[in-house]
């Protein structure tokens, strides 16, 4: 599973947003995204992957940047 | 200073009788009732399978899907209602009037489904998360915190938490916040939904609950009657606009009545046995703010459960206050169902609507009256044409609580 083709649809689904307009510079901010619905996505990923994000002190503005979270711990995972 | 005068000009209902409160009070009129068959995956496990839910609210045509998934359907339900009653109102909202703008919700259980739902996911699926959202949907005060962010209302937000009284406890708090002159309008009331599989339970397991009616659903609760076995519960939501009189006057808003009175008092007797005194200690507290005389009480909308014990209580507390020239009674709960912490806003705007109408609702199903209770109750038929004045509205709690609102047709 391409983790960004499914944090697309996962956005697109919960905030009923078109998915084109979903890249991977898109600002969670210009998506009107904020920090609990950030929690909220990264948590429906963690079921989609089977995997546990821990509480890190991590930068994110764009959704590059919840994708980029996501793949390092799939990475770890294997 | 003579003391500022509160005015209710604003009306916002969720009800199982209607979303209006033309379309609400019309139902109660002609004795409708809103108990029906609970429709729900765990019915057949329930003992008690009716109640007084509501089938046709749509949350996704006031709230975005996102907005609509951060929401337990009792913050839904208050956020519904509160917009109701501003437009109701014809309020116009700005940065500037929301700082003297406060919000007064009580609720019984607050966020009820959201934690059910989460200890569910944890104990039932044997999940070891829960969803981000799970602390900010069940809490209490979650219904009045976004009822508060909605509408940019930046006065006193509290949440009332007094069981059955508690929107009687929030919408009489509120009215003191505007005549000791915190607040210019409030925007108060009730909302509930604790349908859930777990409150039902916890509630079948107190032995409260109305058997069902063999013949009809709908007059399960029998208020007064010989022959009632307890409550019904109910869901939704009552909200009103409260607002200083002089300001609603220069505004030519529509003036639903004056809330002239407001007792709150405990029993500090039993957990949930009612208590004669308890109750009238609340009329008299009531009567005793609103400056009236007993006799100027045209009607009670009465608490009137349902149960033998309150039924009888309340009735007793009645006459000690009235004596033998008692106003009529009745109990809509008879067909909306006890709304818990809705309860009482629901009812108050029976009252309110009564007055408006100069009409009086009736108790529903009432074919065999208890022969030791002997009020009219107001039965089966609502009056039509009768000079309704003053109105009082009766709510008492498990733990004691009580909350009584009396209120007067405007005149200046």
């Amino acid at each position: 599973m391409d983790t960004f083709e499914v944090l697309k649809k996962i956005i697109a689904d919960k905030f009923e947003k078109p998915i084109d307009i979903i890249t991977l510079n898109s600002t969670l901010e210009t998506l009107e995204i904020d920090s609990l619905d950030t929690f909220d996505i990264i948590f429906e990923a963690e079921e989609k992957f089977g995997i546990n994000v821990p509480n890190e002190e991590v930068a994110i503005t764009t959704v590059g940047d919840v994708v980029a979270l996501i793949d390092r711990i799939r990475a770890k995972n294997k | 200073m003579s003391s500022r005068r509160v005015v209710v000009t604003g009306i916002g209902l969720v009800s199982p009788l209607g979303h209006t409160p033309e379309d609400f009070f019309a139902n109660l009129m002609a004795a409708k009732s809103g108990v029906r068959h609970l429709e729900a995956d765990f019915v057949s496990e329930l003992g008690c399978k009716v109640a007084a839910w509501i089938d046709d609210f749509d949350p996704l045509k006031y709230f975005s899907k996102s907005q609509a998934a951060t929401m337990d359907r009792a913050t839904q339900f208050a956020v519904v209602a509160s917009s109701h009653a501003i437009e109701n109102a014809g309020l116009e909202l700005s940065v500037e009037s929301g700082e003297r703008i406060g919000v007064y919700v009580g609720t019984g259980m607050g966020g009820a489904q959201s934690i059910e739902d989460s200890y569910a996911r944890l104990f039932r699926e044997q999940a070891n998360r829960l969803k981000p959202y799970t602390v900010l949907m069940g809490m209490n005060n979650a219904a009045s915190a976004q009822v508060a962010l909605d509408f940019g209302l930046m006065g006193s937000n509290i949440t009332f938490c007094a069981a059955c009284a508690s929107s009687a406890v929030s919408i009489g708090e509120a009215v003191r916040q505007i005549r000791h002159g915190y607040a210019d309008v409030m925007l108060a009331g009730g909302t509930e939904s604790l349908l859930t599989y777990g409150t039902i339970k916890a509630w079948e397991a107190l032995r409260t609950l109305a058997n069902e009616d063999v013949g009809l659903a709908g007059a399960s609760c029998k208020p007064f009657s010989l022959n009632r076995t307890g409550l019904v519960l109910g869901e939704g939501a009552a909200m009103f606009v409260l607002e200083e009189m002089d300001r609603a006057i220069a505004r030519g808003a529509y003036i639903y009545g004056e809330i002239i009175g407001y007792g709150s008092s405990n029993d500090s007797s039993h957990i949930t046995q009612p208590s004669i005194e308890g109750q009238a200690r609340a009329m008299r507290k009531a009567l005793e703010d609103a400056k009236v005389s007993p006799n100027m009480i045209s009607y009670i909308n009465a608490h009137g459960t349902g149960t033998k014990l309150n039924d009888a209580v309340e009735t007793a507390a009645i006459k000690q206050i009235f004596g033998i020239d008692t106003p009529s009674v009745s109990s809509t709960k008879s067909m909306h169902g006890h709304l818990m912490g809705a309860a009482a806003a629901v009812e108050f705007a029976a009252c309110l609507m009564a007055i408006k109408k100069q009409a009086l609702p009736p108790t529903a199903h009432l074919l065999e009256r208890d022969p030791e209770l002997d009020l009219d109750y107001i039965p089966n038929a609502g009056r039509e044409n009768v000079d309704v004045d003053v109105v009082m509205s009766n709510s008492f709690a498990f733990g004691g609580t009580s909350g009584v609102l009396i209120v007067r047709k405007f005149s200046y």
